[in-house]
């Protein structure tokens, strides 16, 4: 079996973590928005399985398992809300959003 | 686990049963007053358990959890301003009509992530904490949820604190990838004072974009006043003292471990990150005209003299850092109070104009909200001086000079804002003023209470202060002992 | 019972908050009986505490309080302690028991007036100043005793801020007395860096220990308080407060001259008077401001028309005295003389409110005439008020502090024949000046008719205050009548005692006399020409030189007149001509670039959201570039 060195599983989490981030620079539907911010946790996840495996220990996997569940209860308060949003507003364009500045 | 661990872990244990007997409660039947007792008992059992635990103390909960004289200082403070919240909260909710119970349940979870914060020394804990702190209050900022700028409130701090949340996980994971622990001990022995490769120092410094945002620290700000001025404010004052409390003592704890003073580069970063917030949160309040936001940005500038005490790195820092908290705390929860004790339905009063002539109408009132900015622009004789005072000395000693300056030259610009919205109220009052509902309301007991303990503890400690310093040096000295011993 | 003295302090303190806080909501009845009780109470305990004191005085005649210990923080540890000896205590008497029959009088004087809770606040917070100033045991109590004095004669003497002039003394009171007072603070300063310790008495210890006499810091320090006493106690040249300073209510001037304000000084110099031991020259310079001041300010008042100016500068010209009194050495000479003249000076204001009172705020005396059957209780009352400040012999208290003070002034080793003559000249005058102010308002026709009568809230004060006015002089009687020394005694473990030159009764006898017949010569004067001869006075001012030096005198010596071409008109000029200066360039550039920098930022608070996390972006990547570069 070839293992892969941790660098290249790092550099795939970070990837994943700068699309993540573009995406919700660029986006304006919060929806995806979201999606975005679950991709970049997701490369997080994945960065500890990776430097988990460099050090041979499960931590970095149990801290995946964490952070799934955390980000499942943070896209259920998240839809919650775009719901109320979308029927208080009725859009989902995050620039519209914005009554507040100053 | 031992007896020993579960005693010591009676505050959080204590909170979270309650959180499921409200739970069961409102199952059973919905009634406003008996869960908001039952919470408020909750976090008085829990404050009261504080001072059984310290027989045990400091109390190690492998690998996860330490429970020392120092976490329980940060716990009681969080306990004690979650009363106070809970307290307001009932005050303020009164008047609506939809289901108020469930707001009992995402306080009584926030006060748990903010406490587990204060006990962590691991990444999994710290991690769990935050995110129990983080969607609670996702939840509670957007609880109003008929109100748009609640609603808006809610939505910018999701989408931002979650992605902060990556942040400080994708740091998180690099240092575990550079050191070999999430453990905050093993890394203090691991790296003790040796160089940081690249990758441990991108991982540190995402971890303090991650920081950063929950302190609400330049240059990750800018979701401060719209979250501060969208969100109920009771919520609001939740976040300015529990929220930040927490997330303050996990930095001191962290950053004083790996004993950051070695690395001149993270130094620098927060330096530069303490003087851009004390410049930029002071200027930006300078002329706003909403109070709520008034005081949102002036927390970005207290953050920063907090980071002055943090960074001055001698036997001061940590009492000064947590004096200056406390102080900070008593005082903006006593200004967010007026504000929330003064607001009607759907409409808060916080806008600089419907405190104009107060004094008039509503004396006391405005006395102690008097109190309350004059503590915050640091005038003698209140906390907020004698907490000032120690960050100065604590920064003197250590010749952070340029810290020192900034410090100084921003609180001056400070008062000028404090001192807008004293005049305001004290200025005459004109026939043509814009009434506000909740402005005329007389006050209910549970806000007296508050008011009256907040008025009483600021005076008190700007005037009697050695007892409260004393309190805190013996409390908070812990996590200097422990850690500076295991550096030397 | 020594353990209650925090409370004399504390009670008027309390006053004020309660009446600042509630007085909107409160009745007038219960706002009198808070302000007056709370001053009432402290009067009590003041009594109570001195019997303890006096019956069995504590070790070293002196008591400490420690309430509690502010901060610690390395050198830097004060602690809120209060200091009570003999001083100290004859200090808290007058204080506590004239500002009680001030304020009791006060409820019924102010009655009318708008603002009746605010006065009582005003007036309590005053006394609690006034208070901490005495009793506070290290430089930061007193300094700030001091300051709040200074705010609450700005407060009180503009307390009718409607009219634009009453606003314009008080601020003359605060912006001359900070001239004084920026002096004094730079002495404080000056000795607390010498000393390392705030504590005035370890200071006062100290100080003979490590600085010679006339070494350069004592006489800097000595002339630097010098200055703030001064300031305060409107002595050449900063006097000139004082005259404006009576546009406020009638019990605000009673208060300031009598019991609080102006006593500041003569406290100042008394309590530090080692400082002056050591920097003779400035001591003797305190003799001379006090001589050359109760001069001025005594020919100043022969002029006056308005009753409560002669009485402006009567205080001005007898606090001349107690400085003359610390000038030579005589301490316990000007304390007593402070005590005495608390007693009469507070009943001269009193009474002469109460004639402006029942007489529509009338407030010239030549407009007056003939009250004395209308208004009995008052006459006489004023009758033995201005006999005890014109010194009548044997019977008044005025007479023997002031003889007092004459005595050692010839007498004492830094005595001065000429400093005497200046004293007893003083004397003359204050006795023209003091009958001319009675005979005018008392005697001849009725000029005014009286509109309503005075209740006993006033009469009662007047009343004990003559009684006060004229007992209280019997418990300190010279050689030549009967040699009693209560009072000094008392004051010697507090002050040390006058050594005298040539001591014989003889001469002092002499002296008396020679007092005694100037004093009876000046009433007789008075009685000739404004009672059986009012031509003559008419005549005297009529032209020639006589009307130029009663111009001069009327306006105080010209001293406003020098002050303002000295002084004010070049920096107005220079303002005006200036309106856009580099100096104000600095701070409104400050402001502008705030400002500037402030409309800036907030654009940056688009409240956009991807711009907010786009922010959180743009951060991550200073901070990486910091952390990895630098």
């Amino acid at each position: 079996m070839i293992s892969i060195p941790m660098e290249f599983g790092l550099i795939l989490a970070g990837t994943l973590f700068v699309l993540g981030l573009i995406g919700l620079m660029v986006r304006r539907n919060i929806i995806f928005v979201l999606m975005s911010i679950e991709i970049m946790i997701n490369a997080a996840g994945a960065a500890f399985i990776f430097a988990g495996a460099k050090w041979g220990e499960p931590d970095g996997q149990i801290m995946f398992l964490f952070i799934l569940a955390m980000s499942a209860a943070e896209v259920a308060v998240g839809l919650g809300l775009i719901l109320q949003i979308y029927h208080k507003f009725q859009t989902l364009d995050g620039d519209t959003v914005s009554k507040m500045r100053g | 686990m031992t007896a020993t661990d579960f005693f010591s872990l009676m505050p959080l244990i204590i909170i979270a049963t309650a959180a499921v007997i409200v739970m069961i409660l409102i199952a059973v039947k919905r009634n406003h007053s008996v869960v908001a007792g039952v919470s408020l008992a909750a976090f008085a059992l829990a404050f009261l358990s504080l001072f059984r635990i310290t027989a045990v103390t400091p109390h190690t909960l492998p690998p996860l959890l330490i429970i020392d004289n120092y976490a329980l200082f940060y716990m009681g403070l969080i306990f004690a301003a979650s009363f106070a919240v809970t307290l307001l909260s009932y005050n303020y909710l009164k008047s609506y009509n939809f289901n108020l119970e469930e707001y009992y349940i995402l306080l009584l979870l926030a006060a748990l992530g903010a406490s587990t914060l204060a006990i962590s020394q691991h990444f999994v804990s710290i991690f769990l904490g935050l995110e129990i702190l983080s969607v609670s209050l996702y939840a509670l900022i957007a609880y109003v949820r008929t109100w748009e700028r609640n609603l808006e409130a809610g939505l910018k701090y999701l989408i931002l604190a979650a992605q902060s949340s990556a942040f400080l996980l994708f740091g998180m994971a690099l240092v575990y990838a550079s050191l070999g622990s999430m453990n905050i001990n093993d890394m203090a022995q691991l790296l003790s004072g040796a160089n940081l490769g690249p990758l441990a120092l991108i991982g540190f410094a995402l971890m303090i974009v991650g920081i950063g945002f929950k302190l609400a620290v330049v240059p990750f700000h800018l979701w401060t006043p719209d979250v501060y001025h969208g969100a109920p404010a009771p919520v609001t004052a939740f976040i300015a003292t529990v929220s930040k409390g927490g997330v303050f003592a996990l930095l001191l704890r962290f950053f004083v471990a790996i004993d950051i003073y070695n690395y001149e580069s993270l130094v620098i970063a927060f330096s530069v990150i303490a003087i851009a917030s004390m410049i930029f949160g002071n200027v930006l309040a300078l002329l706003q005209n909403n109070v709520k936001r008034i005081l949102a940005y002036s927390s970005i500038a207290h953050l920063g003299y907090l980071l002055v005490a943090f960074l001055s790195g001698n036997n001061l820092s940590v009492d000064a850092a947590t004096l200056y908290l406390t102080a900070y705390a008593i005082t903006i929860m006593g200004a967010f109070s007026i504000v929330s004790l003064l607001s009607g339905k759907e409409q808060e009063s916080d806008k600089l104009e419907d405190y104009r002539g107060l004094f008039w109408r509503r004396p006391v009132l405005s006395a102690v909200f008097t109190a309350m900015m004059f503590s915050l622009a640091g005038i003698p004789l209140t906390a907020g001086f004698i907490g000032k005072y120690f960050i100065l000395s604590a920064g003197v000693h250590s010749a952070k000079w340029l810290l020192v300056i900034v410090l100084v030259l921003t609180s001056v610009i400070g008062l000028f804002y404090y001192l807008r919205i004293v005049v305001a109220m004290y200025s005459a009052p004109t026939d043509d003023m814009p009434s506000q509902p909740g402005i005329s309301r007389s006050v209910s007991f549970s806000g007296v209470l508050v008011l009256a303990g907040l008025t009483i503890l600021l005076v008190w400690f700007g005037v009697f202060p050695q007892g409260f310093i004393s309190l805190i040096q013996n409390m908070v000295s812990s996590l200097q002992d422990v850690y500076l011993s295991m550096i030397v | 019972m020594l353990e209650l003295l925090w409370l004399i302090p504390a009670l008027p303190f309390a006053g004020f908050l309660i009446l600042a806080l509630f007085g909107s909501r409160l009745s007038r009845q219960s706002a009198a009986v808070i302000g007056v009780g709370s001053v009432g109470l402290s009067a009590i305990l003041t009594l109570g505490i001195a019997i303890r004191f006096i019956s069995s005085p504590p070790a070293d005649h002196a008591f400490s309080q420690m309430l509690w210990q502010w901060i610690s923080v390395d050198a830097f540890q004060p602690a809120i302690t209060l200091y009570l000896d003999a001083l100290s205590l004859v200090f808290i008497f007058v204080i506590t028991f004239v500002g009680f029959f001030i304020h009791l009088y006060s409820s019924l004087f102010m009655y009318e007036e708008e603002g009746y809770s605010r006065f009582f606040a005003y007036m309590n917070l005053f006394v609690g100043s006034m208070l901490t100033l005495v009793l506070g045991n290290n430089l930061l109590l007193l300094y700030l005793g001091w300051e709040g004095v200074g705010l609450c004669s700005y407060l009180l003497i503009g307390f009718w801020y409607k009219d634009s002039e009453n606003g314009y003394a008080a601020r003359k009171a605060f912006v001359v007395t900070r001239v004084g007072d920026t002096a004094m603070a730079i002495g404080l300063f000056l000795l607390f860096t010498s000393f390392g310790t705030l504590d005035i008495q370890k200071l006062l210890q100290q100080a003979p220990q490590e600085w010679t006499i006339n070494s350069t810091q004592a006489v800097l320090a000595a002339a630097l308080l010098l200055g703030g006493a001064v300031g305060k106690s409107a002595q050449l040249p900063l006097q000139t407060w004082l005259p404006d300073a009576m546009a406020g209510p009638t019990p605000v001037s009673a208060l300031i001259h009598a019991a609080t304000m102006v006593t500041a000084g003569v406290y100042l110099i008394a309590r530090t008077h080692v400082l002056f031991t050591l920097a003779p020259a400035v001591q003797t310079a305190v003799a001379v401001v006090g001589a050359l001041t109760l001069l001025m300010a005594g020919f100043t008042a022969l002029t006056q028309r308005d009753i409560k100016r002669v009485l402006a500068y009567s205080t001005i010209s007898q606090i001349g005295y107690m400085f003359l009194g610390l000038g030579v050495g005589a301490w316990s000479a000007a304390v007593f003389h402070f005590m005495t003249h608390a007693f009469f000076k507070a009943l001269l204001f009193l009474g002469a409110g109460v004639i402006i009172f029942v007489l529509h705020h009338e407030h010239d005396m030549f407009k007056m005439g003939g009250l004395r059957k209308k208004l009995p209780v008052t006459f006489w009352t004023f009758l033995i008020g201005s006999a005890s400040l014109a010194a009548l012999p044997l019977i008044t208290a005025g007479f023997y502090s002031k003889d007092m003070i004459l005595w050692y002034t010839f007498a004492g080793e830094q005595g001065n024949d000429w400093l005497w003559a200046a004293g007893l000249a003083g004397a003359f005058i204050t006795s023209i000046y003091t009958f001319r102010m009675v005979f005018v308002t008392f005697y001849g026709e009725a000029q005014a008719e009286i509109t309503h009568k005075p209740g006993m809230q006033l009469k009662v004060p007047l009343i004990v205050l003559a009684v006060f006015s004229l007992i209280a002089g019997f418990i300190e009687l010279p050689h030549t009548l009967g040699h009693l020394t209560l009072f000094s005694h008392f004051m010697h473990s507090a002050l040390p005692p006058t050594e005298v030159l040539h001591e014989s009764v003889s001469l002092e006898l002499l002296l008396q006399v020679i007092a005694a017949i100037a004093v009876l010569l000046g009433i007789y004067i008075a009685y000739h020409i404004f009672i059986r001869n009012r031509s003559i006075a008419n005549n005297l001012t009529a032209s020639g030189p006589g009307a130029l030096l009663h111009r001069f005198w009327y306006s105080g010596w010209g001293f406003d007149k020098v002050y303002d071409t000295l002084f004010v008109n070049p920096l107005v000029w220079f303002a005006k001509i200036n309106r856009n200066d580099f100096i104000d360039l600095i701070y409104t550039g400050i402001a502008g670039t705030s400002r500037e920098f402030h409309r800036q930022l907030t654009r940056t608070q688009t409240g956009r959201l991807r711009w907010y996390a786009t922010g959180i972006v743009i951060g991550a990547i200073i901070t990486i570039t910091v952390v990895v570069y630098l």
